[in-house]
C-alpha cells in the first residue's frame, strides 16, 4: 500500500515539529522546523501545509509548548487561542479545547500536566492514523474497475493511497484532477501523489470539469472536505461548490471525505476566510495582470448536503 | 464579501470582442467581475484590459470562484463569450457551461455576447502544466484542454 508523505506531512523529532512544505511538492520534498506556535501559525496561515497537515500541526504544536513556565495551563490556552485565529474557516477551536481540557483535569486533579497533554495528543494521533487507513480501504471499495474520477481537492494522502488499494484489487481507475487555483494543489500535489501509485491521472483547469461531465469523460466525482456542519454540509476548498452543482446536473455520484462535526449547525454558519487578492494576481513575485485589475479571493465553499451523494465519514476522536 | 452587495455583480466568461463589449451597461453600484480564463488567462487579460478601456474596474477571480458568487446571491447577470449559436444552443469558451448551469440553477439571466475570435476545439495539453511559463506539473504529466464548449439551450433560457 503507497504512502505518500502528505498522508502523515508532519512530525515531531527532538524539540521540534517538521512541517512538509506542500508548496514546494512536487519540485521538493522540504520539511520546515517549527519549534514555537508563532512558527505554526505562520505555517498554517501560509498555507505551507494544508487541511490534515494544518490539523497535525495544530496536535504537536502543544507538545512544542509544554515548557517549563509559569501557569502552564494558561499557557496552553495562550497556544489555543493563537491556533483557533489562525484560519477562521478551520474548526481547531474543537481540536484545541479538548488538549486544554485534559491540561486543565490534569491540573485539578494534581496530575502531571505534561503526561497528559502529551498522552492526550499521542492518542488523538494514533487513533486518527487508524481511522485514516480505515477510511482509506473504504474509499478503494467504492472506486469500481474502469471508474473515471473527478477530483478537487481531496484529502491529502488517502486518495492516492486508496488508488494503489484498488489498482491491487485489479481495478483500472482513471484520474482526471483539476489545477484548483491560486495555488494549484491539484496540478502540484494530487497529480503527484497519484502519479507516485502508477494510477493514470489527467491534469485538467478548473474551467474543463462541465466539459468533462457533459462529454462523459468521468463517471464519479470525489472530493475532500475541511470542516462539517451538523446537517451535513461541508466547506471544502473553493471550487468544490460548482462541482458539486455539476455533478447533479449529470448525474454523477458526488462522494465527500468528510469529518462529521455538531460545532456548526450548518454550511451558513461557517466563516469563509477571504484571503489577499495578491495571491490571484501575483506570481512568483511579479503581476500577471494590469495593476489596476483587482482580485477577489474566497478560500473555500460551502457545499449543501442535498448535492452530496455519499459522505465517507472519518471520526476524529473529539 | 461586506463590499459586495445581493444581485451586484455582473460575470464575463470568455475573450470579448471590444464591440461586443460596448453594449455593457451597468447599473450604479455594480461590479465586473472576469474569470481569467486558464490556460492561458486570456479572458482575465483581454477582457479586464478591454473594460478598463470603458472606464470600468474589473476584479478578477479565478475560475473555481463562480460558483461562491452564485451560492451567495450575489451574481445579477452573467456575459459569455460566444463564438457560434443556434436554435439549439452555443458555442463558447470552456467554462460557459459551468456558468450556465449555475446561472439556471440560481435563476441568474444570460447574455451571450460576440466572442473575439474563433478557437480550436482542444489546446496543446502542455499548457495546463505551466503557469506564467513557469512549469507546475510533474513530469509525465498528461493534460486535457479543451478550449470550447458546447452549451445547450436549455441553460440559456
Amino acid at each position: 500500500m503507497f504512502e505518500s508523505p502528505l498522508f502523515w506531512p508532519a512530525y515531531i523529532k527532538g524539540n521540534a515539529l517538521f512541517v512538509l512544505d506542500e508548496t514546494l511538492v512536487p519540485s521538493k520534498l522540504k520539511y520546515i522546523p517549527v519549534k514555537n506556535v508563532k512558527a505554526a501559525v505562520v505555517v498554517i496561515r501560509d498555507m505551507k501545509t494544508r487541511a490534515f497537515g494544518q490539523f497535525l500541526v495544530v496536535l504537536n504544536t502543544f507538545l512544542l509548548e509544554l515548557k517549563p513556565k509559569g501557569d502552564l495551563v494558561e499557557h496552553l490556552q495562550k497556544v489555543a487561542y493563537e491556533l483557533n485565529n489562525s484560519r477562521p474557516t478551520f474548526p481547531f477551536a474543537e481540536v484545541t479545547g479538548i488538549i486544554v481540557g485534559a491540561a486543565q483535569k490534569a491540573s485539578a486533579n494534581g496530575a502531571d500536566i505534561r503526561i497528559a497533554v502529551t498522552k492526550t495528543v499521542q492518542g488523538f494521533l494514533a487513533g486518527i492514523r487508524a481511522r485514516r487507513l480505515q477510511r482509506v480501504q473504504e474509499i478503494a471499495d467504492v472506486m469500481q474497475d474502469q471508474d473515471s474520477i473527478l477530483t478537487h481537492c481531496n484529502v491529502s494522502g488517502e486518495l492516492a493511497m486508496a488508488a494503489s488499494v484498488a489498482a491491487q484489487q485489479g481495478k483500472s481507475i482513471k484520474f482526471f484532477a483539476t489545477e484548483t487555483r491560486p495555488y494549484m494543489q491539484g496540478a502540484k500535489l494530487t497529480v503527484w501523489e497519484l502519479q507516485q501509485t502508477k494510477a493514470s491521472v489527467t491534469l485538467v483547469a478548473d474551467n474543463a470539469v462541465a466539459c468533462l461531465m457533459a462529454d462523459g469523460l468521468v463517471n464519479k466525482v470525489i472530493i475532500g472536505s475541511d470542516r462539517s456542519a451538523a446537517n451535513g454540509d461541508i466547506a471544502n476548498k473553493i471550487g468544490s461548490y460548482q462541482i458539486a452543482v455539476l455533478a447533479k446536473e449529470f448525474g454523477l455520484p458526488l462522494i465527500v471525505l468528510t469529518q462529521p462535526s455538531r460545532g456548526v449547525a450548518s454550511g451558513a454558519d461557517m466563516p469563509i476566510e477571504l484571503r489577499d487578492p495578491d495571491e490571484l494576481l501575483v506570481y512568483g513575485g511579479e503581476k500577471i495582470f494590469g495593476s489596476k485589475v483587482k482580485g477577489f479571493y474566497p478560500g473555500f465553499d460551502v457545499v449543501p448536503y442535498q448535492l452530496i451523494t455519499k459522505a465517507i465519514a472519518i471520526n476524529a476522536g473529539l | 464579501m461586506q463590499d459586495y452587495k445581493i444581485n451586484s455583480i455582473y460575470l464575463f466568461q470568455g475573450v470579448f470582442s471590444s464591440e461586443s463589449l460596448k453594449k455593457i451597461k451597468l447599473l450604479k453600484n455594480a461590479h465586473a467581475f472576469v474569470c481569467e480564463g486558464r490556460p492561458c488567462l486570456e479572458a482575465g487579460h483581454k477582457t479586464s484590459s478591454i473594460l478598463l478601456k470603458r472606464g470600468i474596474t474589473p476584479t478578477l477571480i479565478s475560475d473555481n470562484m463562480a460558483g461562491f458568487l452564485f451560492f451567495k446571491g450575489l451574481v445579477k447577470q452573467v456575459n459569455i463569450a460566444c463564438q457560434y449559436a443556434d436554435d439549439t444552443g452555443a458555442l463558447c469558451d470552456t467554462g460557459a457551461l459551468i456558468l450556465a448551469v449555475l446561472a439556471k440553477k440560481h435563476k441568474v439571466p444570460i447574455k451571450l455576447l460576440v466572442a473575439e475570435r474563433k478557437t480550436r476545439f482542444l489546446g496543446d495539453p502542455k499548457s495546463i502544466l505551466s503557469f506564467e511559463g513557469q512549469r507546475i506539473a510533474p513530469k509525465r504529466t498528461h493534460g486535457y484542454v479543451p478550449l470550447v464548449e458546447w452549451v445547450p439551450v436549455k441553460y440559456l433560457k
